[in-house]
């Protein structure tokens, strides 16, 4: 009797087995759609084997439960990658509308803040047009008008970049509350994965916390360090705490400058985070790299024009016989104080066209000497070793090639993230052939995509080298 | 009537897009293309030299975000590669494990 209770134990255990293993399958069909569900597949654990008549026989597995098709190297080089990507995107935005500032817009000659590099020649083309006749009072008011045309654009090129970076420090504040309520989350699963799960995978409490690590990916660069028991801690990039097991560190702001600053246990960490990826490192390295870098470049150009043509103004003659002096300056240009804010400040102070000083000094007022020296400002190197039309347009394009280079930068992080993502569903919901079959569509993409790379640039480089032809096989 | 021959420039993009996507076919049927591409020309045209000489000069910013793909893959694949090894060292481990299990107890499995 012994035998057959045990036979049909054996058997009763055996369906009991298939039932759980069902009901995993029923669970992974019923979340087949579910964001961020992981397909978990029954474990089984063989039972003690029981003896008969001195014998050994098996009795069958147990269903003891669902791990996870998870792979948490995998899942954190998608991360990784997506906090790049998250970064590159916010930076390019904001690198966008920097460079719209100084492009023409299609079919017009002006962007929304004119276009400087027009004016600048427009300006000094002004003198050279009043050496013709030095006296006309119309010539005199066209200085005045493209000196103020001049002024005005490059003022409000700089006060539209100093807009960004205000927009930009609101941006980059609300990611703050996003992340303090995504880590507090996350220390909240970690106890309960802790408690419920800590020696087998926690299905979809874990899917819930790599959730919120993919979003918490998106918004700030992030290293996630497993520890005991399913735990996981999560620093910053360039190691901060953010999450220590159960327990989160909130990222607070201040005011520092008239910037928003961010700070972690009072240490102001934001330096760090600007370089560590996200959408704050994103913003952050716009707020603090990119719209820095483009108005100390038009504060030099604004202080070096100003500085330059009121000095020369100074040293010549006014139609009213006048040569300025410290007491009583011929300034066309408003004086900027320092370096720091001339693009910003710079506007035109002579409001009296017989001001403009076209005569040399000690000469008669139809003398054109003057006005031919302020016309020649044009090509000398007054700004920073450069002409101001050459100085401007560097600017321009270092603008352009570092917006190119982030853009080229975003389409590859994306296509990593793309490439990822493929190899993780692969993992998380398809069986292990399929799986392999992945990782072969990648390495045979990689193989015909060098292949295609080598044939392309051979072509490109004989195309370049214009008559040098590169034999290819 | 010959086939429109594509631009350079979309050749490239039209690469980038297909390793973004892991579409090996793709990638195959464009090695072709480029194949192709190199044995039609003639270096005698001065009139072909010179619209190679353009189109290459338009594809050079795309072929950059090629090399940066491919790059991107590279090391993707890279990853991939190292996470297969530990898999199969944590298998070969299990494996191990079960089969010194079993000899202990002496019994015979029947699952």
């Amino acid at each position: 009797m012994g035998t057959i209770n045990s036979a049909l134990s054996l058997t009763k255990g055996a369906l009991d087995a298939d039932q759980a293993a069902l009901s995993v399958v029923a669970n992974n069909v019923a979340n087949a759609n579910t964001t961020g569900y992981t397909e978990e597949t029954p474990d089984w654990q063989e039972n003690q084997a029981i003896n008969v008549g001195g014998i050994q026989v098996g009795d069958g597995v147990t269903e003891t439960g669902a791990t996870s098709q998870r792979d948490r190297v995998l899942e954190e080089r998608l991360d990784q990658q997506q906090q790049l990507a998250s970064a590159s995107s916010a930076r390019l935005t904001a690198l966008n509308s920097m460079q719209a500032l100084f492009t023409p817009d299609s079919g017009s000659s002006s962007s929304t803040a004119g276009d400087i590099g027009s004016d600048i020649t427009s300006f000094f083309d002004s003198f050279s047009s009043l050496e013709s006749d030095p006296t006309d009072n119309a010539l005199r008011e066209q200085v005045l008008s493209s000196a103020s045309t001049l002024a005005g654009d490059i003022s409000s090129a700089a006060n539209s970049l100093n807009a960004q970076s205000a927009a930009l420090d609101q941006e980059a504040s609300g990611v703050v509350s996003q992340v303090n309520s995504l880590t507090g989350a996350i220390g909240q699963l970690n106890l309960e994965i802790q408690s419920i799960s800590p020696g087998a995978d926690a299905g979809t409490l874990e899917d819930q916390r790599q959730q919120d690590l993919s979003q918490l990916s998106q918004l700030i660069g992030i290293n996630q360090v497993s520890t005991e028991n399913n735990g996981l801690s999560i620093t910053t990039t360039s190691g901060q705490l953010l999450v220590s097991e159960g327990q989160s560190f909130q990222l607070s702001t201040g005011t520092v400058n008239g910037a928003t600053d961010f700070f972690l246990g009072g240490t102001d960490i934001t330096s760090q985070l600007a370089t560590g990826g996200g959408q704050l490192g994103g913003y952050l390295t716009a707020r603090e790299v990119d719209i820095p870098s483009a108005l100390g470049s038009l504060d030099q150009l604004a202080n070096s024009i100003s500085t330059s043509v009121n000095a020369q103004n100074n040293s010549g003659t006014d139609l009213d016989g006048v040569t300025g002096t410290v007491a009583n300056p011929l300034n066309i240009f408003k004086v900027p104080a320092t370096v720091a804010g001339s693009a910003a400040s710079m506007s035109v102070s002579m409001t009296d066209p017989n001001q403009i000083a076209a005569a040399g000094a000690g000469s008669g007022t139809g003398d054109n000497s003057n006005a031919v020296a302020i016309a020649s400002l044009a090509g000398q190197t007054i700004v920073n070793g450069q002409t101001p039309i050459n100085y401007y347009s560097n600017f321009v394009s270092t603008l352009g090639a570092t917006v190119s280079e982030v853009q080229t930068e975003n389409t590859a992080q994306n296509a990593s993230v793309t490439q990822l993502q493929t190899q993780n569903n692969a993992l998380s919901s398809v069986n292990l052939n399929d799986e392999a079959a992945a990782m072969s569509k990648l390495e045979s993409s990689y193989q015909a995509a060098s292949q295609v790379f080598t044939l392309l640039n051979t072509i490109m480089a004989s195309a370049l080298n214009l008559g040098e032809e590169t034999a290819v096989s | 009537m010959h086939p429109a021959k594509p631009e350079l420039k979309e050749l490239v993009v039209e690469a980038s897009r297909a390793l973004a996507r892991l579409d090996a076919t793709r990638l195959e049927e464009l090695a072709l293309s480029c194949q192709a591409l190199t044995r039609a020309r003639d270096p005698e045209d001065p009139d072909e030299r010179m619209q190679r000489m353009r189109q290459a000069r338009e594809a050079e910013a795309d072929m950059a975000v090629f090399a940066r793909v491919l790059e991107a893959t590279r090391a993707n694949l890279n990853v991939m590669n190292r996470l297969r090894a530990l898999r199969v060292v944590q298998l070969e481990y299990t494996e191990r494990q079960a089969r010194a299990g079993l000899g202990a107890e002496g019994g015979h499995g029947d699952h």
